[in-house]
């Protein structure tokens, strides 16, 4: 089987002037990344994370051992011209700002000037940096810093993306959108690596994963099968009566098991993008509140990223993902988002349709922003209702087979 | 080519966004000026625009020379120190097109300023005869010996080796060597007799004549003059330490072989002070068709004394050659190359070394170039063991750099010499084609086999 990235007893060893070793940066991995797949390298600080991703660039010269990247070497130009990445922290250069940050990079891909136009507006608005970009990058903030490092590594479309600590200095809210921008391009045939020690990211993300210590895999494996827990079992239901929950504590007695009965705790992402929803809702018709303008600008901008991510990606789509209708590639993205993704979807909801304030019915209505914030009220409202069905308990048989696939299943669909 | 060029246009954003150039720009553009308007030279016109070109030139090449080394070591090392270059070369850029690119961008930038500050040297220097209120007699001698291009032509040095070795086998004969030529070596003895003998050919008794001819001497316009420019030396010196001579001028096979006369012979009777320049001027279309030319000098009687014409510059023959715009364009051209093979230069030593330190290396090398000439003659005059030291380690290192100081434009445009466009070839060749190539090679292999990425763990 072809793998996106594979290496070979790939090992870096750092000396000191004598040539006396120093530290084993990497030692013997044995990486196999598969097309289209979602993975993530996990580890500590220093456990060679990014040394790994520097030997897969030809930034490092491995000690031993080689690597493959998309099927050649990781330095060669035309390998390159299908690679994005994001270094662990966004360098740029000071002077220029966003606009010509971004035609530079495209340039060096040799894009025409139309094509480098298209895209370059396109990928500001994703990350929401539209109304900055004629400021020099050096007075951005970590975060839009780390946008615009995000941007560049998009430029060209790229069939695989190296992604070193994407979320850093990002914000909550630009957090959850790295990661849906990351499902999105997944589910659109892009093959990713990820880097990072944040735990939430990667488990929200990853179809696979592993974690290095030492410059070596401790673990490696589908992220499902390394956390499910097989012999427990957890049901979620409504807020069922005191009456009930008795009932329910019998029969589980009477199977010898044990079990715990609490409220599930609503995640601290979710309450604080709702947080700042709710804020901004409030400021927005009064005084149009300085602190939450970017932050508006950069997630009303989120809608047309959609479409031009579209455009941006629509060959991918064409050729890996043509037998799979629309309507599964839909509830796909329902799967893939029930398992984390409530609050994204509700505060760009009320962002983009600050008209309908209600949070449970927007909690529930997962389908994606643009399309029916554009101009399809009718359609949505289908939506809704096929989602509040799945949440609600009455689970057709089919609705409770699609809520199961998570990005793995399809990624590994898409593989097969 | 387009991942080049979008290097190239990023190094020139660089170096003017920085504040890099900018520094340069306003220091130049304020100077220029000062120099053009308080240059007094020797208190003559023509003193002040040679002070002003020489200055002006000379301030202009050092300051860009430095920009090209800081913009071209900077833009390097601090991509990699600040670590752009990540980004950089993962995207489809060979190595060495990255490098390029940083070259052109430095060299771009160095044309558009020196072509700025030349564009202002040269509209000060036509502006300062109006300025300084120049008569006409005063410009006609501008145009004479400085807005204009002149060639120099020195007589062809007489073989001598043959009548040396001669001189040498009857003295040796004779066993007078040790008489005449107490202590010395062999090639001494025929280095000393050389000289000798080549000065008796430049040398004229009394009642004798001298004659050099001239060949290929190409007048830019026959209806100007040309000028033998020469200097007396003398066995006794005369009481008012002045020398008679008659001289002569024009196509002197017309004499020699009696043909008809078709181009005019000059002739001129002066009396001239001894041992210091003096020029005659003579209507060009003395030259004839082909381009001979043959002076003549006779040593008359009235002078008690031998006179001598010193080897070195003794005579020579001048002519326009050329116009002096196209010398001054010429001239800037050879600072431009100047630039070329310090950018060459910024672009290798920041291929493998931090930015202080190549900006070091870079320095001494531009110090060393720009006075190699001196230094090299200094250390000649060491004897001894020191010498030899000093032939086998620094004299080669030295040699191998380009001698700025032996192509120096100013010393071109002061006395209004034409700097040919061989020169310029040359220069080109061995500073840029040669040397600065080499160096950028050496940096590119170097550059691209290197790690990129510091060590992090």
């Amino acid at each position: 089987m072809d793998y996106a990235i594979e290496t070979f007893h790939l090992t870096k060893i750092f000396s000191d002037w004598w040539g006396r070793v120093r530290v084993y940066a990497v030692d013997d991995l044995n990486l196999q990344i598969r097309y289209n797949e979602v993975f993530g390298l996990l580890g500590p600080n220093g456990s060679g994370k990014t040394t790994t991703l520097k030997l897969l660039l030809g930034l490092l010269h491995p000690t031993k051992g080689r690597s493959l990247v998309l099927g050649g070497d990781g330095a060669d130009p035309k390998i390159n011209a299908r690679i994005g990445f994001l270094p662990e922290e966004s360098y740029l250069y000071r002077y220029l700002n966003a606009r010509e940050t971004l035609d530079f990079y495209g340039r060096l891909f040799g894009l025409p000037a139309k094509v480098r136009k298209m895209r370059i507006e396109a990928l500001l608005d994703m990350v929401g940096l539209t109304a900055v970009a004629n400021r020099p990058v050096g007075t951005y903030s970590k975060g839009m810093a780390r946008r615009i490092g995000l941007a560049q590594a998009l430029i060209n479309d790229p069939d695989l993306l190296i992604l070193d600590e994407p979320t850093t200095g990002l914000d909550p809210i630009g957090t959850r959108q790295i990661k849906d921008l990351i499902l999105k391009l997944a589910q659109r045939g892009k093959t990713i690596l990820l880097c990072s020690h944040l735990l939430a990211d990667v488990e929200d993300v990853c179809d696979r994963i592993s974690i290095l210590y030492g410059g070596k895999v401790q673990a490696q494996g589908q992220v499902k099968d390394l956390l499910q827990q097989t012999d427990k079992r957890q049901i979620i239901t409504d807020a069922i009566t005191d009456s009930a929950v008795e009932k329910i504590k019998q029969i589980i007695e009477a199977e010898h098991a044990e079990c715990v009965v609490s409220s599930p705790m609503e995640r601290l992402e979710t309450f604080f993008i709702k947080t700042v929803t709710a804020a901004q809702e409030q400021a927005q018709p009064t005084s149009g509140a300085v602190s939450t303008t970017r932050l508006g600008d950069f997630l009303t901008g989120e809608p047309a990223k959609e479409s031009i991510l579209d455009k941006l990606v629509s060959a991918p789509i064409s050729e890996q993902a043509a037998p799979k209708s629309p309507a599964t590639e839909q509830e796909h993205i329902a799967a893939v988002e029930t398992s984390s993704v409530q609050p994204d979807e509700q505060l760009l909801r009320k962002l983009t349709e600050p008209v309908k304030p209600s949070p449970s019915d927007a909690a529930a209505d997962r389908k994606v922003k643009t399309q029916e914030v554009e101009h399809k009220p009718p359609k949505e409202q289908e939506i809704k209702k096929s989602i509040l069905d799945q949440l609600t308990g009455g689970t057709s048989a089919g609705h409770a087979d699609k809520q199961q696939p998570d990005k793995s299943a399809s990624g590994e669909g898409a593989n097969a | 080519m387009h991942s080049i060029w979008a290097v190239a246009t990023n190094t020139v954003k660089q170096a003017l966004r920085m504040k890099m150039a900018a520094a340069f720009i306003v220091l130049l553009l304020v100077l220029l000026p000062v120099i053009g308007f308080t240059a007094t030279g020797d208190g003559t016109i023509k003193g002040r625009l040679q002070t002003f070109v020489s200055y002006g030139l000379s301030l202009t090449s050092l300051l860009l020379c430095l920009l090209t080394v800081i913009a071209s070591v900077y833009s390097l090392t601090s991509d990699i120190q600040q670590r752009q270059i990540y980004t950089v070369v993962t995207k489809p850029i060979r190595r060495f097109q990255l490098l390029l690119g940083k070259l052109l961008g430095v060299i771009l930038l160095d044309v558009a300023l020196l072509v700025l500050f030349a564009a202002i040297i040269y509209a000060i220097t036509l502006y300062i005869p109006k300025f300084a209120g120049a008569t006409g007699e005063d410009i006609a001698r501008l145009n004479n010996e400085f807005f204009t291009a002149r060639a120099g032509l020195t007589p062809a040095e007489a073989d001598v080796t043959q009548d040396v070795l001669n001189m040498y086998k009857e003295l040796d004969k004779g066993g007078q060597l040790d008489q005449v030529f107490p202590d010395l070596s062999r090639q001494e003895v025929i280095d000393q007799l050389t000289t000798q003998k080549k000065l008796e050919k430049r040398a004229a008794a009394v009642g004798q004549d001298l004659l050099w001819e001239f060949h290929n001497v190409r007048p830019l316009d026959p209806n100007e003059s040309l000028f033998i420019r020469f200097k007396y030396d003398v066995s006794i010196n005369p009481p008012d330490s002045q020398v008679y001579g008659q001289w002569l001028a024009g196509d002197y096979r017309q004499v020699k072989y009696a043909t008809k006369i078709e181009t005019q012979i000059y002739s001129f009777e002066r009396k001239d002070p001894i041992r210091t320049f003096r020029e005659i001027q003579v209507p060009a279309d003395a030259v004839a068709q082909d381009g001979y030319l043959a002076v003549g000098f006779l040593n008359v009687p009235l002078n008690n004394t031998v006179v001598i014409f010193p080897l070195e510059d003794g005579l020579e023959v001048l002519y326009k050659a050329d116009t002096f715009t196209a010398n001054f364009a010429r001239a800037v051209l050879l600072i431009l190359l100047r630039l070329i093979f310090l950018a060459c230069l910024g672009t290798f030593a920041a291929s493998f070394l931090s930015f202080p330190v190549a900006i070091l290396l870079c320095i001494v090398f531009f110090a060393t170039a720009s006075f190699s000439g001196f230094v090299i003659e200094s250390f000649d005059f060491l004897g001894g063991n020191m010498s030899s030291v000093y032939s086998y380690t620094l004299k080669p290192i030295i040699s191998i750099l380009p001698q700025f100081d032996k192509v120096n434009p100013a010393k071109f445009l002061i006395p209004g010499r034409l700097l040919s466009w061989s020169l310029v070839g040359r220069t080109a060749g061995l500073m840029v084609c040669i040397k600065a190539v080499l160096l950028l090679l050496l940096g590119l292999l170097i550059f691209s086999y290197r790690e990129i990425a510091k060590i992090i763990v």
